[in-house]
């Protein structure tokens, strides 16, 4: 059975982005969930079940760091992997979001490269 | 205009990495005075020890295709496909010169993008802010990246 990714970023545009990138890269998710932030996410890990996260952090509503929160205190979806993709990506956000469980961090602008390079690891 | 050159530098990597576009930088000149007209401009704002903006002005038809280039499909109009990709860009670039300007990341916040259009328009963010601008072209087209900036001492 294929893996399930989920698309966690509030720019409809990055999210095709990044599922091109996945194609290009060579990952090959049966199913591709989007969401437009993290509320919007928390509802699509209840009704589905994703095997990897790939989240934005600046997002309005519930941001990515919020979303980390929420996902790490539901024993349910706790130990998904995420792994942030944003332009933020100092370190100490960086450091919180790791502190929230994220795996780890590709900075935009990306390569398919470095999206593989990085999921390889989680998958 | 010490910003110039990250200007350039961040610019050449976004669109050869993401909109699989290259872009060649024009002479940097200080700020966009005059009205811009039938464009499109995503705008991200700084607040912190640094506040300010970073724009990025497109024709509309530079942000046509740009906008094709970046999602890989044919867009004709402006609609809210080239307003998101538009405000993603100037999001990306904002992200870059952020990594410049404050590598630890905890000094400056970026706004969400957002994007201003229209027949004919101007934008002014802050009095007394040290401004860059950089002109690009690309396939017989034009934009510009601006970024105005002032530091509280």
């Amino acid at each position: 059975m294929g893996k399930t990714v989920l698309i966690v970023d509030d720019s409809n545009t990055m999210r095709k982005i990044v599922s091109r990138a996945l194609r290009q890269a060579g990952i090959d998710f049966s199913t591709i969930l989007e969401a437009g932030d993290g509320q919007e996410a928390l509802g699509v890990l209840e009704a589905n079940q994703v095997d990897v996260i790939l989240s934005d952090i600046n997002m309005p509503n519930m941001n990515g760091l919020e979303f980390l929160k929420a996902k790490s205190e539901n024993p349910a979806i706790k130990d998904i992997p995420v792994v942030m993709i944003s332009t933020e990506t100092g370190a100490d956000i960086i450091d919180e979001a790791k502190s929230y469980g994220a795996k780890g961090a590709i900075k935009k602008p990306f390569t398919p490269d470095l999206i593989n390079e990085t999921l390889g690891a989680l998958l | 205009m010490e910003h110039a050159q990250h200007i350039i530098e961040s610019t050449q990597e976004i669109f050869s990495s993401m909109v699989m576009l290259e872009v060649t930088p024009g002479e940097p000149f200080v700020r966009v005075d005059e009205k811009l007209v039938n464009s499109i401009s995503g705008i991200v704002g700084l607040a912190g020890t640094t506040k300010g903006m970073l724009a990025i002005h497109m024709s509309n038809a530079a942000a046509l295709a740009v906008t094709t280039a970046f999602l890989g499909m044919e867009v004709s109009e402006i609609d809210e496909d080239v307003r998101d990709a538009i405000g993603e860009l100037a999001n990306m670039l904002a992200g870059s010169l952020k990594s410049v300007l404050d590598p630890s990341g905890g000094d400056i916040k970026l706004s969400m993008p957002s994007a201003v259009y229209g027949e004919e328009y101007s934008i002014d963010c802050l009095a007394n802010a040290q401004a860059a601008t950089v002109p690009f072209s690309f396939d017989g087209m034009n934009f510009m990246v601006e970024l105005q900036l002032r530091k509280d001492s």
